[in-house]
């Protein structure tokens, strides 16, 4: 029995020109020790188990290690060979796993650079991610909020964001996704010929009442409705979608929706929570083995919430019965 | 008691919604509800607000400064006090309407016009079941009361052709709001819209639709008989 539905149809508008060959989940969030990598990897485990062709893009470039939390040696193929120019092709990088139909890019191990990449590197990376040919590409961004690891996130169709109860986590995750909000808003505003207006509006916040980014994107369409709403447009597929991880109790599950709602006042776009993963020392357990999860645990009540996750993300795509 | 500042901070409330601002937004806007939520909506959107907004909310924490904090607990509670409240709500929606009546005149409401609702105008005495006199020109149905109009009067007792559009006429004309006569007949909402709408396909077999017509003509005190042999009449035509 297959699942897997016609994806062909499904197009993204979230790019200029084109649409990307597979549909892009990047998973995000500021912090480092969120789980970022504990979560691209099991998604794209479980995306996988559901018969879809998924690639996990390591987009942490300078700490790699999407292949120890999927429990591989560092594999020789990697980024590296791509933007040196050994490998024609981006994909032929792609290494295949102990999951069928999941396979993986490395970031460099070994090389120095690696870290701070050119634009042009940059943008021959993204266009390579962006006709990958699989039905879901998982991008496992870096923490910070450096200009590349935003321009990563933004070319995705889904953004997840993983955040943890603390308030160390809370204050980067917003601080990420403010740092994502202005960077659409940067990438839009030449081509709308907004510009002089932004930085007009934003050069007296105070005079104008800009007193959360979403009072400048009011503003922006009261100033100028036409080109305003095409930015309202664009902005709106930049739809926040929060995991909350390391759960202890249900007011850490609560505090998603916190975020959410709080979120949604702040930036006046849309963000939704996904799911929450708890608390378990099974994933350290798991990771000491190097070893995934679902694996070594798979009584792990985790496994249950990350494949909600993966629902949540494949139900779209997936055929459904009609009766 | 409603005081005069209150309706005067309803209708700032109306004035923000035109603002667009995140301190200024209207009270739907700023609950993140849709302009047609339910009650228990409302409340449930209010619960997880006071959650997100309480001082010791770790979500808050470096988004909002402390003042700004208050100012939208204030804001939101402020909100709940008007919509947690039919009648507070319904003439806080009338001020909304009004407003974007009046500043978009090019642009059709954002949801169809609410149906006339049953808050009687103040000096009407509101309960139906009561037996208190009623002020002159006024009259009672079972669920509501309601001023008498001639022309109104004059059409229900010529009408011969008892439609859906019909009904609705006469049950607005009364002042009984939808979910009053679906509580007290007990037939549903939807059902209720869709004969009113002449939505047939929605409708159960026509034995059960004739029921709910005399019920809901008992309740417009009209001539039972008359409108089902008349409504079922349309409804076989259409049907066949």
């Amino acid at each position: 029995m297959k699942t897997v539905a016609n994806l062909s149809d499904y197009k993204s508008t979230t790019r200029g020109t084109g649409s990307p060959s597979s549909i892009i989940l990047a998973v995000g969030g500021g912090k480092g020790g969120v789980g970022k990598s504990f979560l691209s990897t099991n998604i794209g485990i479980f995306l996988a188990n559901m018969g879809f062709n998924t690639i996990i893009v390591d987009c942490d470039l300078g700490a790699p290690n999407v292949h120890t939390c999927l429990g591989e040696a560092p594999p020789k193929l990697n980024f590296h060979q791509f933007l040196s120019g050994r490998l024609e092709n981006f994909e032929a990088a792609a290494v295949a796993t102990q999951f069928a139909k999941l396979r993986f890019i490395a970031g460099g191990n070994d090389h120095q650079e690696l870290a701070n990449i050119t634009i042009h590197d940059q943008s021959r990376l993204m266009s390579a991610i962006y006709t990958l040919n699989a039905d879901f590409t998982i991008l496992d961004l870096s923490a910070g909020t450096h200009t590349s690891t935003l321009d990563f996130f933004l070319m995705a169709d889904r953004h997840l964001i993983t955040l943890t109860p603390d308030p160390t986590s809370i204050e980067n995750a917003y601080r990420f996704m403010k740092a994502a909000f202005f960077r659409r808003i940067k990438r839009f505003e030449r081509q709308l010929g907004l510009e002089a207006l932004v930085a007009s509006i934003m050069a007296e916040p105070e005079k104008n009442e800009i007193r959360v980014p979403a009072d400048l994107l009011s503003r922006i369409l009261k100033e100028n409705p036409e080109a305003g709403r095409e930015l309202e447009k664009f902005m709106h597929h930049l739809r926040f979608e929060l995991v909350i991880n390391q759960t202890r109790s249900t007011k850490d599950v609560q505090l998603a929706n916190s975020v959410s709602t709080v979120s949604k006042k702040y930036f006046g776009l849309p963000a939704g929570v996904l799911g929450h993963l708890d608390y378990d020392n099974a994933v350290w357990h798991a990771l000491r083995k190097r070893r995934p999860l679902i694996l070594e645990f798979p009584n792990s009540p985790l496994y249950a919430q990350i494949l909600a996750i993966a629902r949540d993300l494949a139900s779209p795509h997936l055929k459904k019965a009609v009766i | 008691m409603r005081g005069e500042d209150e309706a005067m901070q309803m209708r700032e409330g109306a004035r923000a919604a035109m603002a667009g601002k995140t301190f200024d937004q209207n009270f739907y806007d700023l609950l993140e509800i849709p302009r047609n939520a339910a009650h228990h909506e409302i409340v449930a959107a209010y619960q997880r607000a006071k959650e997100a907004y309480s001082p010791d909310s770790p979500a808050l924490y470096t988004m909002f400064s402390k003042e700004e904090a208050t100012e939208l607990r204030r804001l939101i509670d402020e909100a709940f006090m008007v919509l947690g409240n039919q009648t507070k709500r319904r003439e806080y929606d009338n001020i909304l309407l009004a407003r974007e009546g009046r500043s978009e005149t090019e642009r059709p409401p954002a949801q169809p016009a609410p149906t006339p609702s049953v808050s009687p105008a103040p000096n009407i005495p509101a309960p139906a079941n009561t037996n208190a006199p009623l002020p002159e020109g006024f009259a009672r149905s079972r669920l509501s009361v309601y001023e008498i109009r001639a022309d109104m009067e004059h059409e229900i007792a010529n009408q011969k052709n008892f439609d859906g559009p019909f009904l609705r006429k006469v049950r607005q004309y009364k002042g009984i709001h939808v979910d009053q006569m679906s509580k007290e007949t007990r037939i549903s909402r939807s059902y209720i819209v869709a004969v009113e709408a002449e939505d047939f396909d929605a409708l159960p077999a026509p034995v059960f639709v004739r029921g709910f017509i005399i019920q809901i003509a008992r309740i417009l005190a009209l001539d039972e008989n008359r409108v089902a042999n008349s409504y079922m009449t349309r409804l076989n035509v259409k049907e066949s």
